[in-house]
């Protein structure tokens, strides 16, 4: 009788045979690598072990710990568990930038329409350990930067922030002032309108930036207090012959720490509340000497603001109220006299704003919305005497409205129209690309 | 397959165990996620790990409800009580503005959000998000909620970013868990 042979002992067989001889050829190295794969698949099951052990420890602490626990019972996963659900803190360097593209063009003096590249900025964040980190921006101001072209270009910030603890950061370096809601939050993307809003630039000169030192504490209430010391205005800048000051007279006067004159320090303070979703009240002063040192005539340069921003449901309305004062303007002006832009004593601005988020389809968003800001860049100015001391200038009231158009969270398409009250020749229509990530 | 590619395989399984081990260095930790699973179920005796796998289908699913999936595989706590489940807790990141935002999610099991807690947050602007009262805004909504800043969740002025990726975020988890208990991958 013949022995039966079944198909898959043939297998087996040849599958050893193969194997067999796989290994009867095999040269030393080749042998070598495969006791070394043997003993590595064997540390892989004890570390798979141990990971598993260390996964059912973990979901167990839980209820060990917990009042009610009975004894522990082993957990049945239903799944491999063996993805991590803490994840690592992610890069350790992290590229940032935003820009804005403005086309302005005024109603009335066409021949006066510009298109600019108003700002490019390529930031970059670069944490060193859990609790320290660098934060940089550099930017690019209309386009071109030449001996030849209007561009500038400038670091923005340039910090290092350390955490102190759960309620605790202290930066150091140059950083911006916080004060009102767009000096510190400035995209294109965080705010209505193609331009800044005039009180933001002409009385707070955001982007406002100095040197120095800051702690940022932010409590579980929802306040959160930013207080410092840094460099502050250098007043021996003042241009009276230039109608910069008139513009903005803290824009004129800032040093962003670049050869900063820093005898004269100044010290700020800035507490927001939080507390309640969708509300934001807070203000904030800086205030400090700004001759540096220059002359035995000091002045003191003080800036404050309150502002308050809500967003209920698609609604975003804002409003700020900002004011400037220098001291001692008369002995500073006195050698001025004559000259068009004398230092103003005061100057202020205050602005609402209403924005409602009219339509959204997956990533658009259209959010209309109307500003109306009244500001004026020298409201008074210290007494020199009949003749001599310089009328107060007349306040500028302006209407913006128009629309900002999410394309995509991060960029932002927008258009408006300003009615200026008392230069009215700069009535103009804006259209602006801006995008921040 | 031969020895030399297994070897390789094999090692690169190690790393990848080493790389998904858990890494608790953080910027500013509030809380670990089991801290987070036993506030939001403290009556809970034990917290039992699920790996739900979306297939095809199901991902799609979850794209049409306007949920943008970002993985298949999810990892889900279950809070049980005698052998009772009580809900879902699911630990996730994502990015706020620069970093990454650690979080938890707390599901009942009627599919309603129990609780938010922020486990890590390392931004220098923006941590507002972790104040109780931005949080308990999410309280209750369910996948039927828009769960979207600017109309059931108001914003935290200056931590727009934040909030509208947390937001995203727990959208995503609701509906997530949603699915994962339709199709019976939570038992």
């Amino acid at each position: 009788m013949l022995p039966v042979i079944r198909p898959t002992s043939i297998a087996a067989a040849a599958m050893l045979g193969a194997a067999t001889a796989a290994y009867g050829q095999a040269t030393p190295t080749e042998a070598e690598l495969a006791r070394k794969l043997d003993q590595l698949a064997a540390e892989l099951a004890a570390v798979k072990a141990q990971l598993a052990a260390l996964q059912q420890q973990r979901m167990q602490a839980p209820a060990a710990s917990a009042p009610a626990a009975s004894a522990p019972s082993p957990v049945a996963s239903a799944g491999a568990a063996a993805q991590a659900d803490t994840t690592p803190a992610g890069p350790a360097t992290v590229f940032s930038g935003y820009a804005e593209l403005n086309y302005n063009r005024p109603t009335q003096q066409p021949e006066n329409t510009q298109a600019d590249l108003r700002r490019f900025v390529l930031g970059v964040q670069h944490r060193f350990g859990p609790a320290t980190k660098m934060v940089a921006e550099l930017e690019v101001e209309h386009g071109v930067t030449s001996a030849d072209d209007p561009g500038e270009v400038a670091l923005e910030q340039a910090y290092v922030e350390q955490q102190l603890g759960r309620t605790w950061g202290v930066r150091g370096g140059l950083f911006l002032i916080p004060i009102g809601l767009l000096n510190e939050n400035h995209e294109p993307t965080a705010y209505y309108g193609v331009e800044r809003n005039f009180v933001e630039t002409a009385i707070i000169p955001t982007t406002w930036r100095e040197g120095g030192v800051q702690m940022i504490g932010q409590f579980g209430n929802g306040i959160t207090l930013q207080t410092g010391i840094s460099t502050g205005f250098d007043l021996t800048q003042w241009d009276a012959t230039s109608t910069e000051g008139q513009e903005s007279p803290l824009g004129s006067i800032h040093q962003e720490m670049a050869l900063a004159k820093a005898r004269d320090l100044s010290l700020f303070g800035a507490l927001n509340w939080r507390g309640v979703p969708g509300l934001l009240v807070g203000g904030s002063v800086f205030t400090g000497n700004a001759m540096q040192g220059q002359t035995t005539t000091s002045s003191r340069v003080t800036l404050w603001d309150a502002h308050a921003r809500w967003t209920p449901g698609r609604w975003d309305v804002s409003a700020l109220y900002a004011r400037g004062t220098i001291s001692n303007t008369a002995a500073l002006n006195a050698p001025l006299v004559g000259n068009p832009t004398l230092i103003p004593s005061a100057f202020d601005g205050y602005y609402v704003q209403g924005a409602y988020n009219l339509w959204t389809q997956q990533d658009y968003a259209l959010a209309p919305f109307v500003r109306w800001e009244r500001f004026n860049t020298g409201k008074s100015y210290a007494d020199l005497g009949p003749g001599l001391t310089p009328s107060p200038l007349p306040t500028e009231t302006v209407w913006t409205t128009g629309a900002n158009f999410q394309l995509t969270p991060g960029v932002v398409v927008k258009a408006d129209y300003q009615w200026f009250s008392v230069n009215r020749d700069a009535n103009r229509l804006n259209l602006g690309l801006g995008w921040a990530f | 397959m031969d020895r030399a590619a297994d070897a390789s395989s094999l090692v690169v399984t190690l790393v990848t165990a080493v790389a998904l081990a858990p890494t608790s260095a953080f910027a500013v930790d509030y809380l670990s996620a089991d801290e987070a699973a036993k506030l939001m179920f403290p009556q809970a005796d034990r917290f039992e790990a699920r790996t739900v796998a979306f297939d095809a289908e199901q991902l799609q699913r979850l794209q049409a409800a306007g949920v943008l999936p970002r993985s298949a595989r999810w990892q889900v706590r279950v809070a049980l009580r005698d052998g009772a489940t009580l809900g879902y807790v699911v630990v996730d990141d994502v990015i706020g503005k620069f970093e990454l935002i650690s979080y938890a999610v707390g599901v009942g099991v009627d599919g309603a959000v129990r609780q938010i807690e922020v486990l890590s947050y390392r931004e220098s602007h923006g941590a507002e998000i972790r104040l109780p009262a931005w949080r308990r805004q999410f309280v209750g909504k369910d996948a039927s909620a828009p769960l979207r800043v600017g109309d059931d969740i108001a914003n935290i002025s200056g931590a727009t970013l934040s909030c509208s990726h947390v937001t995203e975020g727990v959208r995503r988890i609701v509906a997530v868990i949603g699915l994962a208990r339709q199709v019976g991958a939570l038992g």
